[in-house]
């Protein structure tokens, strides 16, 4: 953990680093002197009645008061630059490690963004809690011991007493309650789980009158979690009164055998108090350092969690990969295999020649490897077997800006970002013009934005949630055109949009096909039938290869495909 | 000292706005009062714990002046006797006190979840439509975790510590005014100081949390669409205005953080400063000759102020974090008291159907804007009834008023001559079964989820049942076969094995009228010949409505209503419609030919 830590501590930040918690000795070293004086103007002052040692050790106070302020608000800020900064290093590498990251089977979106946002806030958190915490309070708990044997040697042993004694008590309580907290946030968790599925399968609880069966369950589910958190909240109750009595019971001892010590004329009064003082400050540095340890396991799950997407840093580029764009736009499989499981590759042996210009149609099931392929031969994975060329060129050999220079993907997700309808086209290329921005949303029938307001500085809100389904998808196709590629890809790209205005924008797209090499996904027959090649993937493998009459001839799939989907009157037709 | 009963510190403290607490609190109220002994105990004990720290502490010093400097040993051990068996008795009260209010916390907030999720089954369709499923999540979870907090630990703690300081101050106050006025100096002081920086770091911590908004958002779309960052070649770009936004995030976090981190040392600062004046004070005005104060009370003062300053900030922050509690009870009984679907009073227990159904001049609007106009229809008993037409036409809405999920604007739905809104809904849903797109799968064993469609249906049932909908052998397949519990959302499962399973759902209820909204294209192809064969055997002997995207059930189907913008434009058989020419030909040609 602390590896990740100094990692991402740089130059001035190590500075700061080291320096806070140093300063914060300082701080704890004033404090400890206040009960020490205190005890001095009561024994030495009142006692001999010296009016200038009382004014002398008072001023010598104050002095120390305001060191402590000065040491203190020092560490606090250098402390916050620290974390601060660590923070900001961290974000940033973290986010790099995401986006490139080129790992089949990587970590959930979801997952990812806790890590780089919340975890790394919880690490933040522990570096200001290094830098100050973990030192102020062990520090207090150890001076204030040293210190109140110093002042009054003879009442020590009370603490030795009732230290292990407070120990033991603590330990035995987190111990008990650690596994009953675990077991009530499975309760939470399952609670939670009732509800959210209740709302999501709202409809479904409607349509099959399952309300009466819900309630039963919810019920049963939430008399557990108040079971279960009943159990841990109480196992933890013993807490505070344990360390409220040991401390109290320490004043008690500190006043009967130190008093009875004083009245045989061994202590003096004013090391009671100084003694007892300490003992407050020892015990509220106790809990805290308690406190600490607990945060400090929780920040170090979150060292655990960022550890693991570093993990993921991908390794430095090829030195052979050129980012010299091939100037041919043709694309060649040849043998390809690739797969997460050598017993279960995804793709098998997948060769095909897609001459430049060409269109070539991939239909299959769910699961049958089409967007494997073009992840493929997009490098997204780079773990296959096998050739993948483009314009003759072996992928490999390439830089990935050179193949995304070459590649267009409008994707089945047509995700867009928050912005501007500007800023969501030209994201593949920022020098774009108005111009070209026009002929790619009419290529793509996108042009409802002419009708907005704004036009193309019309806001994008998070997600696109102010367009509807199919003009995301629209403009997803026409973001995909403005870099003007040599090889476009449709990946299921017109599912939402209808099937007048899909043939509409083939047609535009058609239009431009001797230029464009052009690869379309799909599972709608009707999407693939007029390419030049058509290819059916069944679990992986290139089942037929070909026009769509060659297609029909080889692949009972396809001919099912057709049937259900065209109709029987539909058999010879294309 | 309490671990376990830390309060959030925010210097900035959250804006509240509360409409009407008093109404908030007296329903709050209205939850524990079934619990008021136990609540009154915790709060006798309340104050005989505080009143034992305040007057224990005061012994301390009267043992300090009485006996340790007049040589009374023998007191001295009694009195400390006496001291020690007081407080033992005060930690064991405060055990049960502590307890006692969990139990009563645990079991309100039980009670209140309860409450709201009862009501959340009865409210009707159109209010999930409108509302964030986040934000109702957030009303149940968050919301009632703030209230079950503040009856667990804020009350107590703001009992407490006011009790706290009203005792000590008096206890301080009668002991000696001029340490009284010193000791509350310094806690004016600590106050005013926290508010001066509050008002100096305001406009960085509005700063800091706009930039981690921005820094968040960001991080959350590159990440979710990582392959377009990567596809597009915009990873540089990306990580370049990310960096803007994280240093800019990072010197707002620092000029707001560094200003507030000198409150903790200053605090503890003036508390110091306040132990070296009650000393010096204290000390000099014993040496001047003063008999009103004493050794003793000086150092009664020196804990006293301990516990002094603490509950008094405490209590500030207490108030504010009761208050965002109040906020969060608002918001739950907002989701308590929105209106259930009701059947009218009249409505009449229905247990058969011919399968007859008709809809009348029916019409809906969702505020002014209508969604339906002018629905007609009529299904002969066996029949069954095609709707096609663009997304968004108002199909799945015309099949949602069949089983009175949305109130009407005008006309009426009829099965068997009966108006559907006259009948319970519980007995009309019983009777008409609804196979979704993606019907909703629970996290339960397979057999149990396909039994939802009639609890009482036995194992042998559910079973037929799956071989009905073509989803024995896939079922069969898995290890743990029938026993396979779903994870949530049943990802674990084809698309069109969900589907399967949904229809062997349907097949269990048994019911005599179906709506069937079948798949879009994109099912998978391998179970789309089963998903097919499936539904064509749910469809016999029923009357069927099916919201229609496969030409081999548009072709069989009686009758088609080809809906657009929420009217019906065409209506007939394949071969009629096909003969108009109009929409429906036109249709068909994009869809099903080149």
């Amino acid at each position: 953990m602390f590896q990740i830590m100094m990692q991402h501590i740089h130059g001035k930040t190590r500075l700061a680093f080291f320096l806070a918690p140093i300063i914060m000795l300082g701080e704890v070293f004033c404090d400890l002197q206040q009960p020490t004086l205190m005890a001095k103007i009561i024994d030495s002052g009142l006692a001999k009645g010296d009016f200038n040692f009382v004014v002398q050790h008072a001023l010598l106070m104050v002095l120390f008061a305001i060191l402590g302020l000065i040491f203190g608000a020092s560490c606090g800020t250098l402390g916050s630059y620290a974390s601060l900064k660590m923070g900001e290093a961290l974000r940033q590498h973290l986010l790099k490690v995401a986006l490139s990251d080129r790992q089949p089977g990587g970590l959930e979106p979801a997952t990812l963004i806790t890590r780089i946002t919340n975890d790394v806030t919880q690490m933040q958190n522990l570096v200001m809690m290094v830098t100050r915490g973990l030192v102020r309070s062990p520090m207090l708990l150890i001076g204030g011991i040293v210190m109140s044997a110093i002042v009054c040697p003879d009442l020590a042993p009370i603490l030795y007493v009732i230290m292990p004694i407070l120990v033991i008590f603590l330990v035995v309580i987190v111990r008990r309650s650690v596994p009953l907290y675990t077991q009530m946030q499975q309760s939470v968790d399952t609670v939670n789980r009732v509800m959210r599925e209740n709302l999501q399968g709202a409809k479904t609880i409607k349509a099959y009158v399952l309300e009466p069966h819900q309630m039963t369950q919810f019920n049963t589910d939430n008399q557990h979690l108040q079971q279960a958190s009943q159990q841990a909240t109480l196992a933890t109750v013993w807490l505070s009164p344990i360390i409220q009595l040991m401390l109290n019971l320490g004043v008690v001892l500190a006043l009967s055998y130190g008093g009875s010590l004083a009245i045989s004329q061994t202590i003096s009064t004013g090391q009671i108090m100084a003694f007892v003082n300490y003992m407050i400050q020892i015990t509220t540095a106790m809990v805290q350092t308690v406190n600490i340890i607990t945060s400090f396991a929780r920040a170090l799950t979150s060292a655990t969690r960022v550890n693991a997407v570093l993990a993921a840093e991908p390794a430095e580029q090829l030195p052979v990969a050129t980012d010299t764009v091939p100037s041919g736009s043709q694309v060649s499989f040849d043998q390809v295999t690739f797969g997460y499981q050598q017993s279960a590759p995804i793709l098998n042996q997948v060769s095909f020649e897609l001459p430049a210009g060409q269109w070539l149609g991939i239909i299959g099931a769910t699961g049958a490897g089409k967007s494997s392929l073009i992840n493929l031969l997009t490098r997204r994975f780079d773990q296959y077997t096998g050739t993948i060329k483009i314009g003759g060129v072996d992928i490999q050999q390439l830089s990935l800006a050179a193949v995304h220079h070459k590649v267009a993907v409008a994707l089945q997700d047509s995700q867009l970002f928050s912005g501007t309808v500007r800023s969501n086209l030209t994201y593949g290329d920022q020098t774009a013009t108005d111009a070209v921005l026009t002929a790619a949303t009419t290529t793509a029938d996108a042009t409802f934005v002419t009708q907005l307001p704004k036009k193309f500085a019309a806001p994008v809100e998070q997600g696109g949630k102010n367009f509807s389904g199919g003009q995301r998808q629209r403009l997803n196709i026409a973001r995909a055109l403005v870099p003007d590629r040599d090889i476009l890809v449709l990946d299921d790209a017109t599912s939402a949009v209808d099937q007048t205005t899909n043939a509409q924008i083939k047609a535009r797209l058609q239009q431009t096909r001797a230029k464009r090499t052009t690869i379309v996904i799909s599972q709608r027959v009707t999407n693939v039938m007029d390419c030049d090649q058509i290819m059916v993937l069944t679990d992986g493998k290139v089942t037929a290869l070909g026009t769509h009459q060659a297609v029909l001839q080889q692949s009972a799939f396809y001919r099912q495909l057709v049937q259900t989907q065209l109709g029987d009157d539909a058999h010879g037709h294309a | 000292m309490d671990m376990h009963k830390r309060v959030p510190r925010n210097i900035h403290r959250e804006k509240v706005v509360l409409t009407d607490w008093r109404h908030t609190v007296g329903r709050v109220w209205h939850y524990l009062a079934a619990y008021r002994w136990r609540l009154g105990i915790v709060f006798l004990l309340t104050i005989v714990t505080t009143a034992v720290t305040i007057a224990g502490n005061r012994i301390n010093g009267i043992v300090v002046d009485r006996y340790i400097s007049h040589n009374k040993l023998h007191l001295l051990l009694v009195v400390c006797a006496v001291l020690a068996v007081m407080y033992i008795i005060a930690s064991i009260l405060t055990y049960f006190q502590n307890a006692i209010i969990i139990k009563v916390a645990q079991a309100t907030s039980a009670k209140i979840r309860q409450a709201v999720f009862t009501n959340l089954q009865r409210l009707p369709m159109r209010y999930f439509d409108t509302h964030d499923n986040g934000d109702v999540m957030s009303r149940l979870t968050n919301d009632v975790d703030n209230i079950n907090t503040a009856l667990m630990q804020t009350f107590v703690q703001l009992f407490t510590g006011i009790i706290s300081v009203i005792g000590m101050g008096l206890a301080m106050l009668i002991l000696s005014p001029l340490l009284t006025v010193i000791a509350l100096l310094s806690t004016v002081a600590t106050y005013f100081f926290s508010k001066a920086i509050a008002k100096l770091t305001q406009k960085a911590f509005m700063t800091q949390q706009q930039a981690l908004g921005s820094l968040n958002t960001q991080i959350e779309e590159s990440v979710s669409n990582k392959q377009l960052v990567q596809l597009f070649d915009h990873t540089a770009a990306t990580m370049q205005t990310f960096g803007q936004t994280n240093a800019q995030y990072t010197r707002a976090a620092f000029r707001a953080q560094a200003l507030s981190s000198i409150i903790g040392p200053f605090n503890n600062m003036t508390n110091n400063l306040a132990y070296v004046l009650i000393t010096a004070a204290g000390a000099l005005s014993i040496l001047t000759g003063g008999h009103a104060i004493t050794v003793g009370i000086i150092f009664t003062f020196l804990i006293y102020l301990r516990n002094f300053t603490g509950p008094i900030n405490n209590v500030l922050d207490l108030i504010n974090t009761l208050q965002l509690s109040l906020a969060s009870a608002e918001r739950v009984f907002e989701l308590i008291d929105e209106s259930p679907e009701q059947d009218l009073p009249t409505a009449q227990p229905v247990a058969q159907t011919t399968g007859h159904v008709a809809f009348e001049h029916v019409s809906l609007a969702y505020e002014t804007r209508p969604i339906l106009t002018d629905i007609n229809l009529v299904a002969n008993p066996g029949e069954v009834v095609a709707l096609v037409g663009p997304t968004g036409a108002g199909k799945t809405t015309i099949m949602n008023l069949l089983t009175n999920l949305y109130p009407l604007k005008a006309g009426r739905v009829l099965l068997d001559g009966q108006d559907v809104t006259t009948l319970r809904r519980q007995d009309l849903r019983r009777l008409v079964t609804v196979v979704q797109q993606e019907s909703f799968l629970f996290t339960m064993s397979i057999r149990e989820n396909i039994r939802l469609g009639r609890p009482t249906a036995t194992d042998a049932e559910v079973e037929q049942a799956a071989k009905q909908a073509h989803a024995a052998t896939f079922i069969e397949q898995l290890p743990a076969g029938y026993e396979t519990v779903l994870s949530e959302n049943a990802h674990r499962l084809s698309q069109g094995q969900r589907q399967l399973l949904s229809i062997a759902r349907a097949f269990i209820t048994g019911a005599p009228v179906l709506v069937l909204d079948e798949a879009t294209a994109s099912i998978d192809s391998q179970t789309e010949a089963d998903v097919q064969a499936a539904m064509t055997a749910l469809m016999q002997n029923k009357t069927s409505f099916v919201i229609a995207h496969r030409l081999s059930t548009i072709q069989s189907a009686d009758q088609i209503l080809v809906i657009k913008a929420g009217h019906v434009i065409e209506r007939g058989t394949h071969q009629s419609l096909l003969a108009q020419h109009g929409f429906y030909a036109q249709l068909y040609a994009s869809q099903f030919d080149d």
